[in-house]
């Protein structure tokens, strides 16, 4: 029974079926090359219709929008912004913000999100991080013991309100970020008092000597916000303060851009502060894209849908070489990523023994590990300073001996060593820590040190590593601001630095002497103190750095001033376009 | 009828609690503590700082405590304060959801009426190329990860041909339409503003059809079985010999009484949806609940993570209660069961 007879009606279905093949078929034989007509959306023009006021800034921008048909390929088609015009600017980034509250703040987008609206004192020279320039702070002074600083602000300076910038606002800010207790309130640590003796001069002073102070106001961190707008809506310096939610909407700060909306796991708008009291920026308006994943930066680059790719991965690169209308640099960074061992943790007593430690040190392979994490591009690090910071040169850098490292073992006495290895399972600055740990376990396991991996979520490392503490470990560093003492603030063996504690060790009072001496130190003297100190933290044996990983910027070439800079990572108030 | 439905609708309340408290006690059962993620590492060891967070983020206190402020919240429509966006989670769900809810009904188009397509076709034509090429594809859509399907589509739809835009709700440079819904394209169209529904459509036309291809599978095989089923049954073959014509004897007979069964998939098929929807968000960077629970788990955010888990339960719960009626309306067994 059943037999199916009919087969008149089949014929206007199959195609259904077969339609759905062949649209996949045809998908997988694409041409590479017929990129862009097939989007025949371009006649629309929907673009950016978002600040009506446009066209009324400065010189080149407000001319020709007809129909630019020489402009570059990737030039996104089908938003009616022709390449060379100031478009609003798109930037696609993995994004980590947790909060817009400048006193709030302490994560890599928030260096960029900050520098752009919160102006601070001082600001550094993107291309030299030892040349300070002035920002909100016309000038300033360090007394001869480093003790006391006084700087005087430019009396020009406004907030995006038109109000003027003033020491009473520098005092609130500085003051609320100490007061919240935030991540980034140990930049305020030793400072005892915050005065403003009159509208332009701000007297800071420390209960110590610590020269380090001009260096860390540079620190997007510290910067400035309206005293006034940020008390109206429930900003104060203590726990009472009730402005983190506005600030989530509403920006009161001095940069070159304002927040024009944030939508969480989406988009950071910004706008251009057309009040901005210096160099107006070209563009009506940057917005950071949230794209998670490298590839998809890549791709949405070379589609022309973005203006800058933040994180390409480096097997990228190659890919990008020739694409007309994009420029791709490999430049060096102040980012690095490390092994570390504690003997404080459960289960690292047998890492107290330096003997042990200097065996993990001479067992890793660096060259390998450079070349299986980010392809050679970068450069080996010889201490917990990154090359290029005050102090990293001269050092130096670590090399594999297993011979001598089994000799260590055996010395100590020790055979068949397990550690647990927990890390958080990332992917930073183009290193993979999956891989990157199987190579260190694998070089490791040569001279008989067995490492359990436990890769785990950033939230469950930093729960470990400040609770019983992780015996061997990964992690990465990227710097707060331009000065050395911050590495020897984390890393050295020096009172309550987070390292020291975890390192099992009593305080190493020749290393404490050291960045005493450095931070009341300046010039020359001050170089070479922080040099004793990178050495002093290699001799420690607790932390190795692995790899100095490279950083690629990929942008559309017609975008100028695309830099990495030490403190702020990109300065978008220092782009421009051809 | 009315009783059945009401019966249905007094259980859901219970139901709904049950998802609460499992949530909860899952959330907090887990071997981590969210403060270190609240206050970051510098932080942990001040333990001035560590006790204000406990205390400003509702730590404090046992976890019965916690549980019972928790519930008391929850009847006021307050699910708490997400301690990564530092909005509230109903604000945070509630700007989600339609971006979810607009992805979820464009995969159960290309799911439910492709998958229903499909079936009938390989039924019709059972053990013929067309129905070996049909299976084909159905199996294919249920049998790929959607993160990987959605990865090669795009490479090869936007990157390489360029027949479909990239991965976002909205293209570079577009502002969203006014809200009413939070369904853009359905917003542009109140705005009347056409041309921007189309380019929303674009942007949804690759995630809902990755979506919903998986979705395509499970119901096309459904569909075929069930056609099968009745296309050899004796009243199929009765009609035939009355002399029904081939169309009225699909439409009228075996259509409406294999479609029953596939009214309970669909509904139950949500859930699915919305586990793979999570995978789908991500590659297609579409800022709705799947993306947001998956950030909140890794930051160990309890408020945001229970919240997806009772939304979740919520709409998996009405879904199988509108699907369990429409059952009971098409099939009276159900109804005196």
């Amino acid at each position: 029974m059943g037999v199916v007879t009919s087969h008149r009606s089949g014929g206007r279905r199959r195609w259904l079926a077969v339609a759905t093949a062949a649209a996949l078929i045809v998908a997988a034989c694409g041409d590479d090359d017929s990129n862009d007509d097939g989007t025949t959306d371009g006649t629309e023009a929907a673009g950016d219709d978002t600040t009506p006021d446009a066209g009324t800034t400065v010189d080149d921008t407000t001319d020709d929008t007809s129909d630019d048909t020489t402009a570059v390929t990737e030039a996104p088609d089908d938003t009616g912004a022709p390449a060379g015009d100031a478009r609003e600017l798109i930037i696609a980034r993995d994004m980590d913000l947790t909060t817009l509250d400048p006193q709030r703040a302490y994560c890599d987008t928030c260096q960029i999100f900050l520098t752009a609206v919160y102006q601070t004192l001082i600001g550094v020279d993107p291309t030299d991080l030892t040349v300070l320039v002035p920002r909100l702070a016309d000038s300033w002074e360090a007394n001869a013991e480093s003790t006391e600083f006084t700087f005087t602000l430019n009396p020009d300076a406004t907030f995006s309100d038109g109000s003027p910038v003033t020491a009473a606002d520098v005092k609130f800010s500085w003051e609320r970020l100490a007061g919240l207790e935030g991540s980034a309130s140990y930049l305020m640590s030793g400072v005892t008092s915050i005065e403003a003796p009159d509208d332009q001069t701000v007297v800071v002073t420390m209960e110590a000597p610590n020269s380090a102070f001009i260096n860390i106001v540079s620190a997007p961190y510290m910067g400035i916000v309206s005293q006034a707008l940020a008390e109206a809506n429930g900003a104060t310096a203590d726990e009472t303060d009730s402005a983190e939610q506005w600030f989530l909407s509403n920006s009161a700060g001095s940069g070159p851009f304002v927040l024009d909306s944030y939508t969480e796991g989406d988009q950071l708008v910004l706008a251009r502060n057309d009040a901005y009291w210096g160099e107006p920026s070209p563009f009506p308006g940057v917005t950071l894209k949230q794209v998670k994943d490298a590839t998809a930066q890549l791709q949405q680059l070379q589609q022309g849908d973005v203006d800058i790719a933040m994180q390409i991965n480096f097997d990228s690169v190659g890919e990008l070489e020739g694409a007309e209308g994009i420029t791709t640099e490999l430049v060096d960074s102040y980012n690095f990523v490390y092994v570390a061992a504690s003997a404080g943790a459960v289960g690292g007593e047998e890492l107290a023994d330096p003997r042990v430690r200097e065996a993990i040190k001479l067992a890793l392979d660096y060259e390998g590990i450079l070349d299986t994490t980010v392809g050679g591009n970068g450069k080996l690090q010889a201490s917990p300073i990154p090359n290029g910071f005050e102090g990293s040169e001269g050092l130096p850098l670590p090399e594999q001996d297993v011979a001598a490292a089994e000799a260590l073992l055996a010395e100590a006495g020790v055979d068949g060593l397990t550690l647990r290895a927990a890390y958080p399972s990332v992917n930073v600055y183009g290193v993979d820590f999956d891989t990157m740990m199987a190579k260190v376990q694998q070089d490791l396991s040569a001279i008989g040190i067995d490492l359990e991996l436990e890769p785990v979520e950033f939230a469950q490392w930093v729960e470990q590593i400040t609770g019983d503490g992780i015996p061997f470990t990964a992690v990465y560093f990227a710097p707060d601001h331009i000065d050395s003492s911050q590495y020897v603030q984390y890393f050295g063996m020096i009172e309550g630095t987070s390292w020291q504690g975890r390192s099992g060790a009593d305080p190493n009072a020749d290393e404490q002497q050291l960045f005493a001496d450095a931070l009341a130190a300046s010039g020359d003297a001050k170089t070479d103190l922080y040099n004793q100190l990178g050495q002093a933290m290699i001799d420690d044996l607790v932390i190795f750095p692995l790899v100095n990983p490279g950083l690629v910027l990929a942008y559309a070439s017609d975008i100028t001033g695309v830099r990495y800079s030490a403190c702020c990572n990109l300065e978008l108030g220092g782009l421009g376009i051809d | 009828m009315t009783n059945y439905v009401l019966r249905r609708l007094a259980i859901t309340p219970l139901l709904l609690l049950g998802i609460v408290t499992i949530a909860f006690i899952v959330s907090r059962i887990i071997p981590a503590d969210p403060v270190a993620s609240i206050v970051g590492e510098r932080n942990m060891n001040n333990e001035a700082v560590v006790n204000a967070a406990k205390k400003r983020w509702g730590l404090e206190g046992g976890v019965i405590e916690q549980y019972f402020t928790y519930v008391r919240n929850l009847v006021t429509g307050d699910m708490g304060t997400s301690f990564r966006t530092k909005q509230s989670v109903t604000s945070d769900l509630w700007e989600r959801l339609p971006a979810t809810a607009e992805l979820a009904f464009g995969a159960l188009i290309v799911g439910g009426i492709g998958g229903i397509a499909l079936g009938i076709t390989s039924a019709r034509h059972q053990n013929k190329v067309v129905d070996h090429l049909a299976r084909l594809v159905g199996l294919v859509g249920s049998s790929l990860p959607v993160f990987w399907l959605g990865l090669i589509a795009l490479y090869l739809l936007y990157v390489r041909v360029g027949w479909f835009p990239g991965p976002g709700r909205l293209p570079s440079r577009v502002d969203p339409p006014p809200h009413t819904t939070g369904l853009y394209t359905i917003d542009s169209l109140i705005d009347g503003d056409f041309g921007l529904a189309w380019r929303c459509l674009r942007q949804l036309m690759l995630p809902a059809f990755v979506l919903g291809w998986s979705l395509m599978g499970i119901v096309s095989r459904l569909v075929r079985a069930a056609m099968l089923d009745e296309l050899h049954a004796d009243y199929v073959r009765t009609a035939r010999a009355k002399g029904l014509r081939e169309g009225d004897v699909m439409r009228h007979h075996v259509l409406r009484n294999a479609l029953t069964p596939v009214i309970t998939i669909m509904g139950l098929t949500l859930g699915v949806l919305l586990t793979q929807a999570v995978l789908t968000e991500t590659v297609f960077s579409w800022n709705g609940i799947g993306t947001y629970a998956v950030e909140a788990t890794k930051r160990l955010d309890y408020p945001a993570i229970n919240g997806v888990c009772i939304t979740g339960g919520v709409i998996f719960l009405l879904s199988s209660l509108v699907a369990d009626v429409l059952y009971a309306a098409v099939d009276p067994k159900i109804r005196y069961a």
